[in-house]
C-alpha cells in the first residue's frame, strides 16, 4: 500500500475494484464506514458479484470477471477527455511530458519490438525507452508533441470510450458513467481519492498491467502522495506483506533486492553494475546487498572476497516460480517439497493435479496446525495409498497468538505481537522449527558434503541461555540492520555502507528495532496514540517501512513550491523557509551533512525518490508484456476480443502435462464464467478455519452462487445438489441462488457468471469440494500468478 | 440508569464477529450445520446460540439491497416473558439486563409464548424438564460471564469491527440516535426501533430500510402476555390478567413507524 488502513477514514471517494473488504478484510472495512459517517466518503465498488461490501457502496457497477484494464483505461480515458486529471501534477511529478522513441508504436493490441523467439512471443523492449540528449531525458512540458508520453497515452485510451468499454466488460453504462464521474471529480487539487484493490486485481494472465492501471488512473488524477488517496493493495494474510518484503518469492533477496542470476551476475560487480540505476534511491543498493551479505556471512563477509557473493544461491535462468514448481514435481524432478505453513491441495491452482504430483516426491515436510489436505495427500478420496511412496513428516506448529514476533499489515506497519497462549502438546514456534532445522543441516555438513562453507559459515547465532526458544531478539536485531564494530541497531538504512561496516538483513526494515528514545522500546513495540495531525498517522505506534513514513511518495502533496494540494489534509508543507511535516519526508528535507533545509524546487524534480527518472510513471518499460496495459480475453473466455486479434495476452505462461488443460474461447461445452472468491467465515485453504467448530457452525458446506436466472433456466433450486465442471475436473456441492450475481451483456450477449468460495477440502471438521480442482494453471508473465478469477465451466445438477 | 444497545444497521457489514463473541464468551457449544442459501446459519436462535445476523436480500426494482441484522433478546422494559413467568425466574434488573435464574426455571415455556420476539429458547434440565436460555445481556449475578455488571460492555459490542454496535445508557443512546438520523437526512428511516414499541427495549435498532421488510414485529406488549395466558385455564388467565393490567389496557400503545 501508498497509504495505510486508518488513512481510509481520509478518502473523498474511495472505489474497490478487485476487493471485498466488508468480507475479507473487515477491519479495514471499519475504517471506510468511519469516512462515511464522518465526511460522506463515496463508495464505489465495482464486482462481478454484489458483495457485502457493494450492499454499502453508493455506486455498485458490476463487470465481467477480468475486463478491469478496459474498465480502468476507459476511466482515465474519461478523465482525459473531460479535462478531469490533475494537470500540474501530471506535469510535474509524471513522465507525461517525457518523449518516447519514435519507433515505439500500438499496432492490433501488440507493442513494437514483438517477436517469436524459441516458440515463446518476447519484446524487444528497445522502443520503449525514452529519447535522450546524451544522459538528459528529452521532455516537451506543453504536452503536444506526439511522441510525449501523455499523447500516446491519450491516442492509447481513445479506444476505449464508454461504449467499447461496457461491450466488454458488461457494466450498464450509466453505472459505469457514473463510477467515471463520481471517481475522476477527485482530479482536482484538495479532494481524495483512494483505489483499494486485492486479488480481484492480481489474480490474472495480466494482473501485474492490472495494478498498473490502477496506478496510472492515480498519477491521472493526483491521487498518489496524498492523504486519503493512494494504490492500496489489501494484503490476503495478516503477515504477507511481511514476508514477501523478507523475500518468501524466488526471484527477491530481502528488501526487493533482485536476486543473483548466474549468468547475468557471476560476480558482486557484475550485479552491481548491472542492477545499480545511476539516480534515484535504488542507487544506494550496493549498500542494501552488501549490508545483507555482512549480516547473512558475519566476519567471514570481507571486502576481499567480495563480502561471500558467490556463497549466495543464485538463478539458473528458469522459472521457479509455484506452478513450475508442480510442473517439475508432475515431470518427477522434484525429491523433496516443504509446505510451510500452505496449503497447495486447497490453495494451487489445478489443485487436483497438483496433488497427484506430490505422488512422485520421495519426502514432503508440512509445518501447519492441522493434518492439512497436502499433508494428507496420500489418502486422498481416489488415490491409492498403498502405491504411493512419499514419506510425509509432519511438524506441528505453533499458531499466531501461541508464538511471539511482528507482524507486518498491508500499510508496511511492522508490528510486534506478544505470545498470549503456550502452544499445545508438540507444536513449536516457526522460529523454533527454523533453528533446529537449519542446526540439523548443519551438522551433517560437518560430516561432509557438496559446497559446505554456505552452510557452515552462516552467521547463526541465535542461542538464548536458558531457553529453548531461539533469542529473537537476535534475530530481529540482524533484521533491522547493526553497525558491526558495536552491535548496536542503526535508526535508518541512511546509515547503511557498502564497505562492510554495517549488517542488514533486509534494509526497508532499518529502524523498527531502533529503541524509541522517548518511549524506551524498540519502534515495532511502541503504542503511543498520538495523531497531532488528526489524519490518523499515529507515527509513534510500531513502525511503518520504509523509516516510518506513514504515507510514501508524500512530496506529492504538495505543489513544486511546497504548497499543500489540500490545506486540510497536510502531510508535508515549505513554509517559506523551512519543511514543516506530519509524516517523515519522502525526499531530501534537509540537507544530511549540514541539516540545512533543502528548498522545495529541489525535490519537486524527484518526488518519485525510488525511480531513476524521479517522477511516476504512467508509460512504464519494466514490464514484460507491455508498456501500457491492453485490453486482453482471460484464456479461457466466453467471447472473442474485440479490441485487437490478440485473444489472450501473448506473454501468457503456460503448462505443460496435467496443467495444460485450459478451455478453448466462447466453448460450447463450458458456456459460463467462473470466478472464485472467500467468504469472512474461513481463511484460505480453510486448514485452521475447517477445524474450529464455530465457524464450521457458520459456513459449513461448499457451495456454488448462480443467478436466479441461470438457475431457473437450468432447473436447479437453492440447496440442489449440483455439478460443476471445467476441462480440469468435476466437483459436486449445494447450488446457492441469490440475487448477488446477474447475467451481463456482454458485447449484446447475455453472459452468466457462477462464483464459488475455494476455502474447501476433504479433510478437516467441515470438508467439502475444493474449488481449485477446477481453476487453470496460466499465470501472469511479470508475477506468475495464476488466474484464478476468470475461467469457464459448466453446471448441471447432480 | 438502565443500559442499551444501540444497532446501527447502515453499518452492518454481516461479518458475525457478535455470534462468534458471545459463543465464546458464554462457552456455547457450536451447532451442526447444513448448508443455507442465505449464509446466515445458525438458521435460528437456539439454546446455544443467543444472538444471529439475519440477511435480508431486498429487490427494489433492479435494484437489490443486503441488510445484516443482529437479534438477540430485546431486553424490554416492560418484559412479556417477566409477567407470565410463573416461577419467579426471570427478572428485570434495574440496569436494562433481562435476566434468569435457571434454579427457579420450572420449564413452562409460557415466557416463549409470550415474547413477540420468540427469542427464549431451552435447554435440558436436570430433572427432564427444560430450562431457559437467551441472551442475559453480559450480566451474571453469579460472576461467572458477568460484563457488564463489571462496566465492560457486552461481548458482541465489544467484538463489532464495523462500529455497528453502541452500548450506554439508554436514554444518551436514544439522543445519539435522533442525532445520527438529523446528520444523514435519507440515510435512515425516521424511526427508532424499540423506542416505544412493546412498551420500549432495551437494544435499539437504526436501519435505512423499514423495519417490517427486516422482520421486526409490530404488536403490542400485551398482545404477547394475552397469548402466553391463553396456554393456561381460562379461568386462571382471566383472572390473573385482569388483576395485573387492569387500566392498562386502554394506554397500550403499538409501535409504528413513521417517516418513510
Amino acid at each position: 500500500m501508498t497509504n495505510h488502513f486508518i488513512d481510509y477514514k481520509n478518502s473523498d471517494v474511495v472505489l474497490v475494484i478487485g476487493a471485498n473488504p466488508a468480507e475479507c478484510h473487515p477491519q479495514a472495512m471499519k475504517w471506510i464506514m468511519r469516512g462515511k459517517a464522518a465526511r460522506g466518503t463515496k463508495l464505489l465498488v465495482v464486482d462481478p458479484r454484489f458483495t457485502k461490501t457493494a450492499a454499502k457502496a453508493d455506486v455498485y457497477a458490476p463487470l465481467r470477471p477480468g475486463t478491469d484494464i478496459p474498465f480502468l483505461l476507459g476511466m482515465m480515458n474519461y478523465a482525459i477527455q473531460h479535462n478531469l486529471y490533475h494537470h500540474d501534477y501530471v506535469v510535474n511529478y509524471t513522465n507525461a511530458s517525457y518523449l518516447v522513441d519514435k519507433g515505439f508504436k500500438i499496432e492490433d493490441g501488440l507493442f513494437s519490438g514483438g517477436g517469436w523467439k524459441d516458440g515463446k512471443f518476447t519484446y524487444d523492449t528497445k522502443t520503449w525507452q525514452y529519447q535522450k540528449d546524451g544522459d538528459v531525458i528529452k521532455k516537451d512540458p506543453t504536452l503536444k508533441d506526439p511522441n510525449c508520453v501523455f499523447q500516446i497515452l491519450k491516442k492509447h485510451l481513445s479506444r476505449y470510450d464508454i461504449k467499447t468499454v461496457c461491450k466488454i466488460t458488461g457494466t450498464p453504462e450509466d453505472l459505469y458513467r457514473k463510477v467515471c464521474e463520481t471517481f475522476c471529480a477527485t482530479g482536482r487539487p484538495g479532494r481524495a481519492g483512494n483505489i483499494i484493490y486485492a486479488m480481484g486485481i492480481t489474480q490474472h494472465t495480466y494482473g501485474a498491467q492490472n495494478v498498473r492501471a490502477t496506478a496510472m488512473l492515480q498519477l491521472l488524477l493526483g491521487n498518489i502522495g496524498i492523504a486519503g488517496g493512494g494504490v492500496n493493495a489489501q494484503r490476503g494474510e495478516s503477515n504477507v506483506q511481511g514476508s514477501t518484503d523478507m523475500a518468501m518469492l524466488y526471484h527477491l533477496l530481502p528488501g526487493y533486492l533482485g536476486m543473483v542470476d548466474a549468468t547475468k551476475h557471476p560476480t558482486l560487480k557484475d550485479y552491481i553494475e548491472k542492477e545499480t540505476p545511476k539516480t534515484g534511491y535504488w542507487s544506494n543498493k550496493p549498500k542494501f546487498l552488501i549490508g545483507l551479505l555482512k549480516a547473512w556471512y558475519g566476519a567471514k563477509a570481507t571486502k576481499e572476497n567480495d563480502f561471500c557473493y558467490d556463497w549466495l544461491p543464485k538463478l539458473d535462468g528458469k522459472d521457479h516460480s509455484h506452478m513450475a514448481i508442480f510442473e517439475m514435481m508432475a515431470e518427477g524432478k522434484i525429491k523433496g517439497f516443504f509446505a510451510w505453513g500452505q496449503n497447495p491441495g486447497v490453495g494451487g491452482p489445478s489443485a487436483a493435479a497438483e496433488l497427484k504430483a506430490m505422488e512422485n516426491l520421495e519426502w514432503m515436510v508440512v509445518v501447519d496446525l492441522f493434518e492439512t489436505e497436502t499433508a494428507a495427500f496420500w489418502k486422498r478420496p481416489g488415490a491409492n495409498a498403498k502405491e504411493i511412496k512419499t514419506e510425509v513428516f509432519f511438524l506441528p506448529a505453533a499458531f499466531s497468538y501461541e508464538k511471539e514476533g511482528t507482524v507486518t499489515n498491508s500499510g508496511r506497519w511492522l508490528q510486534y505481537r506478544w505470545k498470549a497462549v503456550e502452544p499445545p502438546g508438540e507444536a513449536k514456534s516457526d522460529l523454533w522449527i527454523a533453528d533446529r532445522l537449519f542446526k540439523a543441516i548443519r551438522k551433517e555438513y560437518r560430516r561432509g558434503g557438496e559446497f559446505p562453507d554456505p552452510i557452515l559459515n552462516l552467521n547463526w547465532s541465535y542461542d538464548k541461555p536458558g531457553s529453548e526458544e531461539p533469542d529473537i531478539d537476535k534475530v530481529a536485531l540482524e533484521i533491522n540492520g547493526y553497525t558491526v564494530a558495536d552491535g548496536k541497531a542503526l535508526a535508518s538504512f541512511a546509515k547503511l555502507a557498502d564497505d562492510g561496516s554495517t549488517a542488514c538483513g533486509c534494509w526497508i526494515h532499518c529502524g523498527y528495532w531502533a529503541v524509541d528514545p522517548d518511549l524506551k522500546v524498540v519502534a515495532a513495540k511502541r503504542r503511543d496514540r498520538t495523531d497531532k495531525s488528526g489524519l490518523g498517522l499515529y507515527p509513534k505506534w510500531s513502525f511503518a517501512w520504509p523509516v516510518n513514513r506513514r504515507i510514501v511518495y508524500n512530496r506529492c502533496s504538495c505543489d513544486p513550491s511546497g504548497r499543500p494540494w489540500d490545506p486540510s489534509r497536510i502531510l508535508v508543507a515549505w513554509d517559506g523557509r523551512k519543511w514543516v511535516a506530519n509524516d517523515v519526508p519522502d525526499f531530501g528535507a534537509t540537507n544530511p551533512q549540514t541539516g540545512a533545509q533543502v528548498p522545495p524546487e529541489k525535490s519537486a524534480a524527484a518526488p518519485f525518490i525510488m525511480q531513476p527518472e524521479g517522477v511516476g510513471r504512467l508509460f512504464a518499460a519494466g514490464l514484460k508484456d507491455g508498456p501500457l496495459p491492453e485490453h486482453y480475453e482471460p484464456v479461457e473466455s466466453p467471447v472473442r476480443n474485440i479490441m485487437s486479434s490478440q485473444q489472450n495476452n501473448p506473454l501468457t505462461t503456460r503448462r505443460k502435462g496435467d496443467f495444460a488443460k485450459v478451455a478453448t474461447a466462447a466453448s460450447p461445452e463450458y458456456p459460463y464464467i467462473l470466478t472464485t472468491h472467500r467468504l469472512i467465515e474461513h481463511y484460505q485453504s480453510g486448514a485452521v478455519t475447517r477445524n474450529c467448530p464455530w465457524l464450521v457452525e457458520l459456513m459449513p458446506d461448499m457451495f456454488v452462487e448462480l443467478s436466479p436466472q441461470l438457475a431457473a433456466k437450468l432447473g436447479i433450486k437453492a440447496g440442489d445438489a449440483v455439478v460443476v465442471s471445467t476441462t480440469r475436473g468435476a466437483i459436486r456441492c449445494k447450488a446457492c441462488v441469490l440475487p448477488t450475481l446477474r447475467p451481463l451483456k456482454v458485447n449484446g450477449r447475455e453472459v452468466e457468471i457462477v462464483a464459488m468460495p475455494w476455502h474447501w477440502g476433504y479433510q478437516g471438521l467441515g470438508s467439502g469440494s475444493s474449488a481449485n480442482y477446477l481453476t487453470a494453471s496460466v499465470g501472469d508473465p511479470n508475477a506468475n500468478i495464476p488466474e484464478y478469477k476468470a475461467l469457464l465451466c459448466n453446471v448441471r445438477k447432480a | 440508569m438502565p443500559k442499551g444497545v444501540l444497532v446501527d444497521l447502515t453499518k452492518c457489514i454481516g461479518c458475525r464477529s457478535c455470534q462468534v463473541a458471545c459463543k465464546q464468551w458464554n462457552d456455547l457449544p457450536a451447532e451442526t450445520e447444513y448448508f443455507a442459501n442465505t449464509w446466515d446459519t445458525p438458521i435460528d436462535t437456539t439454546d446455544n446460540t443467543w444472538t444471529r445476523v439475519k440477511y435480508y436480500f431486498i429487490q427494489e426494482g433492479k435494484e437489490v439491497k443486503w441488510r445484516f441484522v443482529k437479534r438477540q433478546c430485546m431486553h424490554c422494559l416492560r418484559p412479556a416473558c417477566v409477567a407470565v413467568c410463573t416461577s419467579g425466574a426471570l427478572i428485570k434488573t434495574p440496569d436494562g439486563p433481562v435476566i434468569f435464574d435457571a434454579r427457579k426455571c420450572t420449564g413452562c415455556t409460557y415466557c416463549f409464548s409470550a415474547c413477540p420476539f420468540g427469542m427464549p429458547r431451552y435447554t435440558s434440565g436436570n430433572w427432564g424438564g427444560v430450562v431457559l436460555q437467551k441472551c442475559r445481556f453480559c450480566f451474571d449475578t453469579q460472576g461467572t460471564y458477568d460484563r457488564i455488571g463489571r462496566g465492560q460492555a457486552p461481548a458482541c459490542v465489544r467484538a463489532c469491527p464495523a462500529g455497528a454496535l453502541l452500548f450506554g445508557e439508554r436514554d444518551l443512546l436514544l439522543k445519539e440516535a435522533r442525532a445520527r438520523i438529523a446528520a444523514a437526512p435519507g440515510g435512515y428511516v425516521n424511526h427508532i426501533y424499540g423506542e416505544t414499541e412493546l412498551g420500549g427495549t432495551s437494544w435499539l435498532y437504526l436501519a435505512d430500510v423499514s423495519f417490517h421488510d427486516l422482520g421486526f414485529p409490530f404488536v403490542s406488549f400485551l398482545s404477547g402476555v394475552a397469548a402466553a395466558a391463553t396456554r393456561w385455564t381460562p379461568v386462571a388467565a382471566g383472572m390473573w390478567f385482569v388483576s395485573k393490567y387492569r387500566g392498562e389496557a386502554a394506554e397500550d400503545v403499538t409501535g409504528r413507524e413513521g417517516g418513510e
